[in-house]
Parts: structure tokens; C-alpha cells; sequence
């Protein structure tokens, strides 16, 4: 729908165009509730701690490029370790893929104009924001959380970890927590209430069905998170005794519910991933994914399944046999919905006939760290292995195979993807395919090794080594790989920066996608769709009638809703049309409410109570003003 | 990339030295089934692996095909190889893995049973050392502890502080030290050696320098070892020595350290009554000899920076007394 | 409002029941942790309560949850009556709701002060969690007071569609807090049981 030619089409989309409108300058980027604007806010914001991350690993990595290195500290080093993991977990993974790549498409793929809450997006994303600032605060006063990201008691209670550094870590996930939950509701109504007419649940695509499974178990795994550092808030601030062998508590308690919310996070922050390689494999293979409604129900069970299996990151603790057994199988178990999975996808390449461009050399990558990441994980559930080989590097090659290798591997391949649909441009091919291959070659290397250093016996977490116990060379390899991996990630970097100002326009569908977002303007406008589409299968794109029917539509003035800041609701199931949804625009209310939250929890760090009530009081105030801005009653009048 | 990994840990498996802390090199039973395990898990693994890399090979050959090999473009043998390959195979595997592994294998490396022991000890973990008690005798050491060979060894496991975890990967998996929580493990040496350990859990500042030395010796040499250790300290004979003992009791050493059999109890730091019998010191960190041991008491925050131990601000003479005094230690 | 040929009668909950629905899951997976952790702790205590700390008491307890739970009557027929479009009856029904759950708390804040006096949460892992669940229920009523009060506040200037989308948010809400006042008042009672 690129060139509207029809002069009843012109005016309709013109007058589209003026309804959406956003305010413009920085005060349009505050206020905004675009879910493609604040796309790009999380895009930008979580790309910048991903550079904080980055910095964090290679400090880690120079430090440990030699024994007796003397880059970091031991205290510097703890920091770094510690916020290394907090940061590209909490601050740029979820974030990446939930706030950008979620709220950019997933309302462009089930064919709707935003997500069902707006204003929520925005509170999502500056929430976000907020508690990044707060927890980097802490590291950047001295008080960097320093007790690993899963800050284990006692080295994390007061007694053994007195200052505010822990309180930075404990209020600061409990900030970013209420991001993450806000966000995840809205990708569930979204995805329920907000689905093109005639989209029905088993017509979806694949990237939303990932999507709203991690929905699902974001809401489901971050309240015991939250309690969690309630509860070593509460030890920590006011002398409760939930941790204290002394008085009844214990130390499991921290761990149990930790890993509550840390195993289904692990599933998380894969299954964005998931969704990116359902994607570009069909549009670059051109052909349906094998076995959709396996794939489907795969990504579902996999986070289903990952709730049952926490307690095998505690094999070590001393839990009885029939307790490390039960989690044992059932983590073998969750295996399966992956193997069917990388079955199908690998059969799907096969039948297919790939185009092996940059988009899906990226996702070859990820199947193949994927599968090696997969594989030691499986061997994890070998209980005498597991409690031989955890906390040694052996699992932290496993975990990077899998969150870099597989996690990220697909979110970059997803900027190129979908590259030219946000910013209208291509980017270079070969430097594209260049950046592929020395992330790639960079990864293996720097992770690969460390499964032989584990093997050898080298525990995690260290800031230094002994020579002569066979670590060094390995070491060395690695630190090296690191180089070469930031390498690639700042060429990928370069590629995109300068394809955006310099490269060829790109049309609206350069890969010939199957889902609706190749079917509107690159970039999209701002109201996505001049008519709302009708949908028929899971590759919309792909089914011509239906799109030549929309243009006559448009040109008929049918499915416009171009009355106000309009878009429709249909039903869960089926998507059949329920009502017509006034749609709220630019509010202040969304940043405000946010600002007044990081004073709360700046408050309880600092231990002011009264302030931080004032401040409690001051956000109830803003939450009221923002419900009480009505789009409907705005649109009436 | 596979091969070279293969032959990399063929080669440091084979022929690694004594005191090294690596899982491939088994002086035990359980060491030995775990070992075995993994060389089986990667055995799969390397099969799996390999078939995959087949058949992105296939796709990329065939890039310009539509269908499978042979078969063409039937779309239900595509899906029934995803059942066949994506559940069928892998819970076959499992299955087979469960049973070997987690049935099996965990049976011959659990905690061992009350009353199986031929010998009783206790480690306690503290923020950064390990400290070594025997059941049924006065010895307290830290750091190196000694067992005999071929004898069944209840250790155990308490914590003083936070969480550590005690792990000698050439005999045993790893079990976590945790307070409020004690756990056990069991310690079987084939035959006499020294195997190196190192703290497996975070534990804060100094975690990475918390290694300890298991000395597995004949039974006769373990007995005179541990006699030895249980006696308290005769009081040095003159010079140096007794002048530095002096330095110990009034210079803040006593506070922390204990010394059996004179005044010095504290609890803070090791019990340092057979120091001179350690091959290292603070936790494997060091070597025993004269200059480290000088330097260590001169300066520790230099050598394990955030360790416990202030520097003292002895002077000179002082410093000659009390190191003299503790090599005296024996 | 848009021209166009569309139907208007509803076939599925709101987007913002919805949106609520799925927060009262967050907040009743929370109160699933924090009962998870009480009988957690529970089974890793000899004694329960410990030495020194007294038996809960059950009838007043008890007594006060079937009061707030009663309040379940009128925001579900104040919700019926905002459907119907009554709005006075819907503004007075709430009200009388908001009053009870008023005194509710004001009860509760002193039976926690009261508590307080008599064994700390420092002394035990029992008191921590004890105070914490019962906290945790309180603050979900004071904001379930607070979301009545902003109603209530609303409604004075008369139904919109979007105000009748709140009263059932509102209600919904209330229906979670009261649901979840049963197990907590269940779990505070249980070693008197």
C-alpha cells in the first residue's frame, strides 16, 4: 500500500495522517504513546546498557587475560562481575526484545494501530529507564551491587554486605520488575483483544505466539522475584529474620525463590529469540514453517514447562535424593518443546530454498549455538555431572552459548530484518555478512574455551587464577575472542548508523515477509494501517487476495476508522469484531507517574519514610490525573 | 572444531601433574563415574551435533531445491521427521540418560550414610579459609587437611559465615557449606597423593583465593600426621623464637589466631599451632618458606587484599621475632 | 462515531477488565509466594509459633474477614447497578462498601499495632513472615479504599464508557482482595487451629 493513487484513498490516509500526528521535538518524544516511538526509546536505551555490559566483560576479560592480572580489584572486579550479569539481563535482553522489538511489531503483525494500553507502554518504558539510572547510581557512587546477580544470603545480608550497595541491587529489581510487568500485560491484552478481524488465535504468527507465551510467564515469575527482595529488604533494613538460621529463617528461602522467578527468566529471555528466527526463517526460506502448530505450541510449553524445573541451579545445596531427581527429569523434560523446535526449523531450511543473507546467517548462528548450548545444558541434568561441573566455567559457557549465542544471535539478526521497515533504508549487505562472521568467530572463540578451562577445574567468579593448573592458555584465548566479538557488535553498530543516513531507500517489502508489517510504508505511519486489514491465514503477505481486497476497502472508505484515534477490539478467540476503541494520545502523565516512582524508591534507598510518602502521594495523584484524561470523552468532544 | 576439542582434552586429561583440579583426572570411584559419564554425554553430544551441521550442510547445498532428499516436497514427512527428531529420538535419549545418570550414578556419589564411615572430620567454611577438625581428636589444622588412602572419609561440611562450597573435583562432586544447613561428603582416595580443592561458591573478596590442599597418605603416615597435629604447642626453646612469641600474645595476633597449649584463642582467624607444617599459606595463596611467610605478616592486604588480617605495623625486630616464632611451629 | 458498518453490542470483556484480570494474577501469584513461604519456613521450624510468641487469635480474625468479604454484596450489585446505568445507586452501593472496609481496616491497623507489642519479626523467621503477609493484605485494601475513593470521586460527574470500564475494574479487584483475605486469614489462624 506504498503509492495510494486513488484520490478518495489520497484524502482518507491524509486525514489519518493528520489525526495521529504526534507533538513534535523532545516534548513529542516525552509525551509520546506510540508503540513505534517508544519501540525506539527502548531500542536506544537498552542498546546503551548493552554497551555498559559490554564494557563490564571486557574488564572481566582483562582481568583474567593472565594470572595475578591487576586490571580490576577484588572489590572492583565483584562490582563489575555483579552488574555485568544484573545489567544485560535486567537492562538490555528483555528490555530489547519485549520493549523494542515487541512494542514495535507485535501491534504491526496482528494488523492494530497500538498496543491496548498506550499510556502504560510509555509509564513501561520510563520505568525502564528509571531503574537502570538508579541500579548504575549505585555502581557509579562506590555502591555497586557486588554479590553475583543472584546475590546469594548471607554474603548479601547486611552483616556481611553493609553499605547500600545490596539495596541498590534489591529496590532497583523490584523497580525494574514493575516495567516488566506492566509491559507484559499489555502484550496480552494486546495480543487478545487486539488481533485483525479474522486473525484468529491459530492464524497468528509465530513471533506473537512467543511473544505472549513470554507475556505469560512474566506475570507468573516476577512476583517471586520481587518478594524475594522484599524480603532481603526487610532483613537488611528493619531486622527481619527471613534468612537467619538463628531465628527460624533460612538461606534456601532465598535461593528457592529466586530460582522461582530464574529459571522461567532464562525461557524469557529466550523465547523473544524464538520468535525472530519464526520469523525470518519462513520469509528467507520461502516456504511456511514445518509443523506450525508444534512450533506453536512448543514456544507455550517451553515456558509452561520452565516453571517446574527452578530448584536444578541448587543440586549442590544438599536437598534430598528424590527432590534433585524429580527437578532432574522434569529439566529433561522441558527439553523437548526445543528439540521440536530446532527440528523443525532445520527441516524448514532443508525444503526450503534459503537465501543465505545476512538476516539468516545470524539465525544459522543461533541454531548452531543453540544446539551446543542445548546440548551441555542437557548434560546438566545429569545430577553427579551437574554437581561436578556447577559454578565452574563449564556453566558459564552453557549460559553464554545460550543467552549470546542463542538469545542475542536472533535480536541482531533482527535489526537487519527489520532494518529497513523502521528507518526506510537499506543497510550494506557484506559489511552486514563481515559483522555476522567476526561476532560469530568471536563468540566461539571467547565462549567455547570455557568449557575445556571448566572441565579443568576452574571455578566461576574468580578475579584471578594460579598458573600452572592449566588455565592460562585458555584464559588468554578467550579474552582474545572477547576483542574480536566488541569487533563485530561495533561494525553491526557502524553498518546500520551509517546505512541510516547514507543508505539506498528500501521498500516497503525487500525480503518478500510473510506478516503484515512488510505490508505498510517504510518507515511506518504513524497510524499504521489506512484500513484495518482482513486476515485469513498466518502469512498474511503472503495471501494476495486478501491484500488487494484491503486497497479496494481503502478506496471504498471500509475498515478506515478514521473518526478519531481509532482502532478496533475484536474477540479473544476468534477475532471476530467487537467495538471500535478510542485510542488516548501524547500524555504527560505516563513520564510523571514514572519520575514520582524513582523518587519512591530513591526514598526507601535513603531511608527517608516521610519523603518517600509524600512521593507515594504525589504519584497516586499522578495515576489519578492520567485515568482521568478519558480518550473517549476527548474524541466526543 | 570438534576434533580440536577432542584432542585438546585427550592431551590435558592424560598425563596432568600432581596437586592439579581437574575432573578429568579421577583418583576416585565417584570422580572416576562421573568422569565417565561426561566422556559419554559428549560421545551424544558430538553425534547430535554433528547430524545437525549435516544438515544445515544439506540446506545449503540444496539451496536451490525445494523437498527433502530423495523424498521431495511431502509435507508430512517433514512433519513426521520433526516427531521423529524433534520427541521420539530426545526422549529416548533422556530416558536412557535418566536411568544411567540419575538413578545410577547418583547412587554410587550420594552423601554417605551414617554409620559407613571409617573416619569422621569436620571442615568448616569460613571468609577465606577452610578450617579442619578430625572426630575423636584435639587436632585442628586449616587449609591442608590429610587423609588416609583407601579409607571411607565422612567430611562434615558447616559454614562459619556465607556460603562457600567444598569441591576436590580429583575425588568428589562439589557440596555446598551453608549456614544453618550442614551437609556431608564423602572422600575416597585411591591411592596416596596430593589433589588440590578451591572454594565453588562466591563467597565475596577473596573467593578466588580459597583453595586447599587434600594430602591423601598410607594410614601409618596419616596417624603420625595426626598426633602430631593434636598436640599442643611446646613452648620455644629461646632467642628469636621466644621473643617472638611475646610479639604474638601482645601484638593483636592472639586475638584472632589460636595456638594450643599458650594463651593465644582466638577464633577470627586459622588455628596456626602446626603452621610450620603447611606446605602453603593463607589458603594455598602462597608458599610456607621464610620470605613469604615475612611478607605475609608484614603486609597481608598486599598479598590477598580484603583477607581478614590488618597489617600490623611491627617493626623490624619485631618482625624477625614472630616470624622466627612461627617457623617454630611444627 | 465513524460511519461506519459496524456492530456496537460487545461480545468480550473490555481491554482494561482484561488488563486487570491479568494484574490480579501478578498480585495472586505474590500471595502465592508469600503462603509458599509461611509453610516453607513452617516445615523448616520444630516449633510453630516459637517459644515466647503467642497463638494467633482466631475469632476476631475470622470474624473481621467475613466482614470484608461481605463487602463483596454491594460492589457486586453497585457494579450490576453502574451496568444497568444507575449511577446513584452504583455511587451509593460503593459507598457503603468503602465505609465498611473503612472500619475493616481501621480494626486491622490496631490488631497489627497490637501484635507488634507482643513478639518482633527480629526475633523470628515466624513474626517476619507473619507481619509481612499481613501487611502485604492490608496495603492491597488500602488501595482497593483508594481506587473506591477516585470512583466515587468520578462518578459525581456521571457514567462515560470509560468510568463504567473502571467500576468493574474496581470490582474485580475488590472480588481478588477479598478472595485472597480468605487465605490469608486462614494461613494467620492455622497454628491455632
Amino acid at each position: 500500500m506504498a503509492t495510494v493513487i486513488h484520490p478518495e484513498a489520497r484524502r482518507r490516509v491524509q486525514r489519518l495522517e493528520r489525526i495521529w500526528l504526534d507533538r513534535p521535538g523532545v516534548l513529542g518524544w516525552l509525551t509520546t504513546t506510540d508503540h513505534k516511538k517508544i519501540g525506539i526509546l527502548y531500542l536506544f536505551t537498552s542498546l546503551v546498557f548493552f554497551g555498559a555490559g559490554g564494557v563490564e566483560a571486557l574488564l572481566v576479560r582483562t582481568q583474567l587475560l593472565t594470572p595475578n592480572g591487576t586490571t580490576l580489584s577484588p572489590g572492583a572486579f565483584s562490582e563489575v562481575m555483579t552488574m555485568h550479569g544484573v545489567t544485560m539481563i535486567f537492562l538490555f535482553v528483555i528490555p530489547i526484545s519485549t520493549g523494542a522489538f515487541g512494542n514495535y511489531l507485535v501491534p504491526l503483525m496482528i494488523g492494530a494501530r497500538d498496543m491496548a494500553f498506550p499510556r502504560m507502554n510509555a509509564f513501561s518504558f520510563w520505568v525502564f529507564a528509571a531503574s537502570g539510572i538508579f541500579m548504575y547510581v549505585g555502581l557509579a557512587t562506590g555502591n555497586g551491587p557486588n554479590a553475583g546477580w543472584f546475590d546469594y544470603v548471607p554474603l548479601a545480608s547486611r552483616t556481611y554486605n553493609p553499605g547500600s550497595a545490596i539495596d541498590f541491587y534489591a529496590l532497583g529489581l523490584i523497580f525494574n520488575a514493575i516495567s516488566s510487568t506492566a509491559a507484559a500485560i499489555n502484550f496480552i491484552v494486546t495480543i487478545f483483544k487486539m488481533r485483525a478481524p479474522g486473525m484468529a488465535l491459530n492464524r497468528m504468527p509465530l513471533f506473537c505466539y512467543a511473544f505472549l507465551a513470554v507475556s505469560f510467564a512474566l506475570v507468573f515469575a516476577l512476583p517471586a522475584l520481587s518478594i524475594d527482595c522484599v524480603f532481603l529488604e526487610l532483613d537488611r533494613r528493619l531486622g527481619f529474620s527471613f534468612f537467619e538460621p538463628a531465628n527460624g529463617g533460612t538461606v534456601l528461602l532465598w535461593q528457592h525463590l529466586f530460582w522461582i522467578f530464574g529459571h522461567p527468566e532464562v525461557y524469557i529471555i529466550i523465547l523473544p529469540a524464538f520468535g525472530i528466527a519464526t520469523s525470518i526463517i519462513p520469509t528467507f526460506t520461502r516456504r511456511r514453517m514445518v509443523a506450525f502448530p508444534m512450533v506453536a505450541l512448543a514456544e507455550v510449553l517451553v515456558a509452561f514447562i520452565g516453571f517446574g524445573v527452578w530448584a536444578h541451579h541448587m543440586f549442590a545445596v544438599g536437598m534430598s535424593t528424590i527432590t534433585t531427581v524429580y527437578f532432574a527429569a522434569a529439566s529433561m523434560i522441558v527439553v523437548i518443546p526445543s528439540a521440536i523446535q530446532i527440528f523443525a526449523w532445520l527441516t524448514t531450511l532443508v525444503t526450503g530454498t534459503p537465501i543465505f543473507k545476512t538476516p539468516l546467517l545470524w539465525i544459522i548462528g543461533f541454531i548452531v549455538f543453540f544446539i551446543i548450548g542445548g546440548l551441555s545444558g542437557i548434560m546438566f541434568a545429569a545430577i553427579p555431572f551437574d554437581q561436578q561441573l556447577t559454578d565452574t566455567y563449564f556453566v558459564v559457557a552453557h549460559f553464554h552459548f545460550i543467552i549470546f549465542g542463542a538469545a542475542v544471535f536472533p535480536l541482531l539478526g533482527g535489526l537487519y530484518y527489520w532494518f529497513p521497515k523502521v528507518t526506510g533504508r537499506m543497510y550494506s549487505e557484506p559489511v552486514g555478512q563481515a559483522s555476522f562472521w567476526l561476532t560469530f568467530v568471536g563468540s566461539a572463540l571467547t565462549f567455547f574455551p570455557m568449557h575445556i578451562v571448566g572441565l579443568l577445574g576452574m571455578p566461576r567468579r574468580v578475579y584471578t587464577y594460579q598458573s600452572g593448573l592449566g588455565w592460562d592458555g585458555y584464559n588468554m584465548a578467550e579474552t582474545i575472542g572477547a576483542y574480536i566479538l566488541a569487533g563485530g557488535l561495533m561494525l553491526l553498530v557502524a553498518n546500520l548508523v551509517v546505512s541510516y543516513f547514507r543508505g539506498p531507500k528500501a521498500p516497503d517489502d525487500p525480503f518478500g515477509g510473510a506478516t503484515l508489517e512488510w505490508s505498510i510504508p517504510s518507515p511506518p505511519p504513524h497510524y499504521n494501517f489506512a484500513v484495518i486489514p482482513r486476515v485469513t491465514t498466518p502469512y498474511p503477505m503472503w495471501d494476495e487476495q486478501d491484500r488487494i481486497e484491503d486497497m479496494r476497502k481503502l478506496e471504498r472508505g471500509e475498515m478506515v476508522l478514521d473518526g478519531g484515534h481509532e482502532t478496533p477490539a475484536t474477540s479473544v478467540l476468534d477475532a471476530n469484531w467487537d467495538e471500535v476503541i478510542d485510542m488516548p494520545s501524547d500524555s504527560p502523565w505516563p513520564i510523571v507517574t514514572a519520575l514520582m516512582m524513582s523518587g519512591v524508591f530513591a526514598m526507601l534507598l535513603t531511608g527517608h519514610l516521610v519523603a518517600m510518602c509524600v512521593f507515594l502521594g504525589l504519584m497516586a495523584l499522578a495515576v489519578a490525573a492520567w485515568h482521568g484524561a478519558e480518550p473517549e470523552h476527548e474524541a466526543a468532544t | 572444531m570438534l576434533a580440536g576439542l577432542a584432542l585438546v582434552l585427550l592431551i590435558s586429561g592424560c598425563g596432568q601433574s600432581q596437586g592439579g583440579q581437574s575432573t578429568l583426572h579421577a583418583e576416585s570411584d565417584q570422580s572416576r563415574k562421573i568422569m565417565h559419564l561426561w566422556w559419554g554425554m559428549l560421545a551424544a553430544a558430538v553425534v547430535v551435533f554433528a547430524g545437525a551441521i549435516v544438515l544445515l550442510a544439506i540446506a545449503w547445498k540444496r539451496r536451490n531445491r525445494e523437498g527433502l532428499p530423495a523424498v521431495g516436497k511431502d509435507e508430512n514427512v517433514s512433519t513426521g521427521l520433526v516427531v521423529a527428531f524433534g520427541i521420539v529420538v530426545p526422549v529416548v535419549c533422556l530416558i536412557t540418560l535418566f536411568f544411567i545418570a540419575d538413578i545410577g550414578v547418583v547412587n554410587a556419589t550420594s552423601a554417605p550414610k551414617p554409620g559407613q564411615a571409617q573416619m569422621k572430620m569436620t571442615v568448616v567454611g569460613h571468609q577465606w579459609f577452610w578450617e579442619v577438625r578430625y572426630d575423636g581428636s584435639q587436632a585442628v589444622t586449616a587449609n591442608e587437611l590429610h587423609i588416609p588412602a583407601r579409607t571411607s572419609v565422612n567430611v562434615r561440611l558447616l559454614s562459619a559465615d556465607v556460603i562457600h562450597s567444598f569441591w576436590v573435583p580429583e575425588l568428589n562432586k562439589k557440596v555446598d557449606m551453608l549456614p544453618g544447613h550442614p551437609n556431608n561428603i564423602e572422600l575416597y582416595a585411591d591411592r596416596p597423593g596430593v589433589y588440590r580443592g578451591q572454594c565453588a561458591e562466591f563467597c565475596g573478596l577473596q573467593h578466588a583465593n580459597m583453595a586447599m590442599a587434600v594430602y591423601v597418605d598410607t594410614p601409618a603416615r596419616f596417624r603420625a600426621w595426626l598426633a602430631n597435629q593434636a598436640r599442643p604447642l611446646a613452648p620455644p626453646a629461646a632467642g628469636d623464637a621466644r621473643a617472638g612469641e611475646n610479639v604474638f600474645m601482645t601484638q593483636q595476633c592472639a586475638s584472632c589466631h589460636t595456638i594450643r597449649g599458650t594463651a593465644a584463642r582466638g577464633t577470627i582467624g586459622p588455628d596456626l599451632t602446626h603452621l610450620a607444617t603447611r606446605k602453603t599459606l593463607a589458603a594455598l595463596t602462597i608458599p610456607n618458606d621464610r620470605a613469604n611467610l615475612t611478607r605475609w605478616v608484614a603486609d597481608p592486604q598486599s598479598i590477598k587484599p580484603g583477607n581478614k588480617m590488618p597489617g600490623l605495623n611491627l617493626n623490624a625486630t619485631q618482625l624477625r621475632q614472630v616470624v622466627s616464632f612461627l617457623e617454630g611451629l611444627r | 462515531m465513524s460511519g461506519l458498518n459496524v456492530e456496537r453490542k460487545r461480545i468480550s470483556m473490555p481491554a482494561g477488565w482484561w488488563g486487570t484480570l491479568l494484574f490480579v494474577a501478578t498480585e495472586a501469584t505474590l500471595f502465592g509466594t508469600l503462603f509458599a513461604t509461611y509453610f516453607y519456613l513452617r516445615f523448616n521450624t520444630p516449633q510453630w509459633p516459637p517459644a515466647g510468641v503467642p497463638e494467633p487469635k482466631v475469632a476476631l480474625p475470622l470474624i473481621l474477614t467475613g466482614v470484608l468479604v461481605a463487602t463483596t454484596i454491594p460492589v457486586f450489585f453497585g457494579a450490576r447497578a453502574a451496568l444497568a446505568g444507575r449511577a446513584r445507586l452504583a455511587w451509593l452501593l460503593f459507598f457503603v462498601a468503602l465505609v465498611i472496609q473503612a472500619g475493616y481496616f481501621g480494626v486491622q491497623v490496631h490488631e497489627f499495632l497490637g501484635d507488634l507489642d507482643k513478639f518482633s519479626p527480629h526475633d523470628s523467621a515466624y513474626a517476619s513472615i507473619y507481619f509481612t503477609l499481613l501487611g502485604a493484605h492490608h496495603a492491597h485494601v488500602v488501595v482497593g479504599m483508594a481506587i473506591e475513593v477516585w470512583l466515587l470521586a468520578k462518578l459525581l460527574g456521571g457514567l462515560t464508557p470509560y468510568r463504567l470500564v473502571g467500576v468493574r475494574v474496581a470490582a474485580l479487584y475488590w472480588y481478588f482482595v477479598n478472595a485472597v483475605a480468605i487465605g490469608v486469614v486462614l494461613t494467620q489462624v492455622y497454628p491455632a487451629l
